[in-house]
């Protein structure tokens, strides 16, 4: 006869790490006394000894799982093999499910890659996602919009591409991030062209032509022009493009000029 | 019929004097003045929110341990004070003549005294408070001696409370004062010294931020350093060649000027 904890137990036994995900104070002191315990989240809310960054709030828990053991392969918490309790919460904000998680190598796809070992700045790279995904969400009046936003490296990226009209940025000291900014995006998103963002978070220059040398670039059919100058870009310099699809609404993050990242707008 | 109990008290009556009487009513008033005056005032600090922001400095917790609060220790100066005030009213009233000298001088240095605690005991709240405010600033800093610049922020407004607070009731303090300022002399020539660099910088940062005399994506060279500007803030302009990073204050920039590059 087993009993519920019986089948807990055996989800939870023989685990060689136990990941947290975003858990309030009360209960990360619970896990005291356990040893190899991680927190995973936006912040170190609760001073935690080893703690994974998530720059974005993956709707997705597989996403969220996915990206929290990636970060912690990273930072050389865990290895291929091992096997990891997840603690979380999926309806409430209180941890509501523990998952059984084997570490395995397929599961590096780039993503902890895109926000921590980029030339910018992982929160500007957050910062830009979120502008891209708000406006995938809203468009632009009820209407969807494509928009192109090149970030990092940004002195290489200039001298690989032409103004297409007169830079609304020029002179300007506008960061990803500030408040105005994304009202400012939003409007400049109408007219062609890409969004050139520095390390810093510095919005550059808008209306930007790229020239690239597309040659090679493997980048999944059905994809347009917007994504292929995006994915062209980041192979010849260092910067990450986030792009915006305009046909089906999706956010892609190409980095060396190869998709690390898929989002939907709508989840988030 | 005038019996002699009556007589008696009337003798008894006669002697005090109508001052006394009023003395004695100055006093009582006093009382009652000095408990409305402690009800103001604990309503007051709790109303402008003096109770919740020095909640958690250690006077406040060194006085919770000796079972009272900040709060109730300033209530009860101010209710002190009135009470002395009343005091000294009746004393005047009653004429008491023999007392004129020593009134005479308790007169001046009570309000004095009485300043001298408040601004001692608002001094060190401030002081704890200051040490929390720096300190929490600081938290980011990892560093085991960073604690030192909250406790020398502390003690230097300390100091400063504990010298007003000498100067009220009068003690020499031209000393103290001296030190005071030769601490801060040397507080600006550090700071000065230190900065020195970091503001040459930063005013020629504004200059570059403003007029944008090149920007990202011009090739440059700045004081030797050949490149692709990737990014200008306040106190560095950073430019890359092949794979190399510079670093250059904004220094350099105005001392050595600028080439741009441009296409022939």
């Amino acid at each position: 006869m087993t009993s519920l904890s019986d089948v807990l137990d055996g989800l939870v036994s023989d685990v060689d790490a136990v990941f947290l995900f975003s858990p309030n104070g009360s209960f990360h002191e619970q896990f005291g006394g356990i040893e190899n315990v991680a927190v995973v989240g936006a912040e170190n809310t609760v001073d935690a000894e080893t703690f994974v960054e998530l720059p974005i709030p993956f709707a997705d828990v597989q996403d969220r799982i996915r990206f929290g053991i990636e970060g912690a392969m990273d930072d050389g918490l865990v290895g291929e093999g091992d096997v990891v309790a997840c603690v979380g919460s999926l309806f409430a904000d209180d941890a509501d499910f523990v998952s059984r998680v084997r570490v395995d190598e397929s599961m590096r796809s780039g993503i902890y890659d895109l926000f921590t070992n980029s030339r910018a700045d992982p929160a500007v790279i957050s910062d830009v996602f979120e502008v891209a995904l708000e406006l995938g969400r809203k468009g632009q009046k009820g209407k969807p919009v494509g928009a192109l936003f090149v970030v990092g490296d940004a002195g290489k990226v200039m001298n690989k591409s032409r103004p297409l009209s007169y830079n609304p940025f020029e002179k300007s000291h506008v960061h990803v991030g500030d408040p105005i900014v994304n009202v400012m995006l939003k409007e400049f998103s109408r007219l062609d062209g890409a969004f050139v963002i520095s390390d810093s978070g510095k919005i550059v220059s808008a209306y930007r032509y790229l020239e690239p040398s597309a040659e090679g670039v493997d980048i999944p059919k059905g994809l347009g022009a917007r994504h292929m100058a995006g994915g062209a870009i980041t192979r010849d310099t260092n910067a990450t493009a986030i792009v915006l699809s305009e046909s089906d609404g999706l956010v892609r993050a190409f980095k060396s000029g190869e998709l690390i990242l898929e989002l939907d707008p709508e989840a988030y | 019929m005038v019996g002699p109990l009556q007589l008696a008290l009337d003798r008894l009556f006669g002697t005090v004097s109508v001052r006394l009487w009023l003395a004695i009513g100055i006093v009582a008033a006093g009382v009652i003045a000095a408990y409305a005056v402690m009800g103001v005032t604990s309503r007051l600090l709790d109303r402008i929110g003096v109770v919740e922001t020095i909640e958690g400095t250690s006077f406040e917790r060194t006085t919770n341990e000796f079972g009272t609060s900040t709060a109730r220790i300033i209530t009860q100066l101010s209710g002190a004070f009135t009470l002395l005030v009343a005091v000294f009213l009746a004393v005047t009233v009653a004429d008491l003549r023999f007392a004129d000298l020593f009134w005479g001088t308790v007169a001046v240095f009570l309000p004095r005294l009485f300043a001298a605690l408040v601004v001692l005991v608002v001094g060190v709240v401030v002081a704890d408070k200051v040490e929390l405010l720096v300190s929490e600033r600081l938290r980011g800093v990892k560093l085991p001696e960073i604690g030192l610049i909250p406790l020398l922020a502390k003690y230097s407004v300390l100091f400063v409370a504990v010298l007003i607070a000498l100067s009220q009731i009068g003690v020499a303090v031209l000393a103290l004062i001296v030190l005071l300022g030769a601490y801060a002399l040397a507080l600006i020539v550090l700071t000065a010294l230190a900065t020195k660099d970091l503001l040459a910088s930063g005013t020629a940062g504004v200059y570059l931020l403003l007029h944008q005399p090149y920007s990202i994506g011009d090739e440059v060279t700045i004081g030797g350093r050949h490149g692709i500007v990737q990014e200008v803030d306040l106190l560095v302009t950073r430019i890359e060649n092949d794979g190399k990073e510079y670093v250059v204050p904004n220094r350099t920039v105005l001392q050595d000027g600028i080439v741009r590059v441009r296409d022939a």
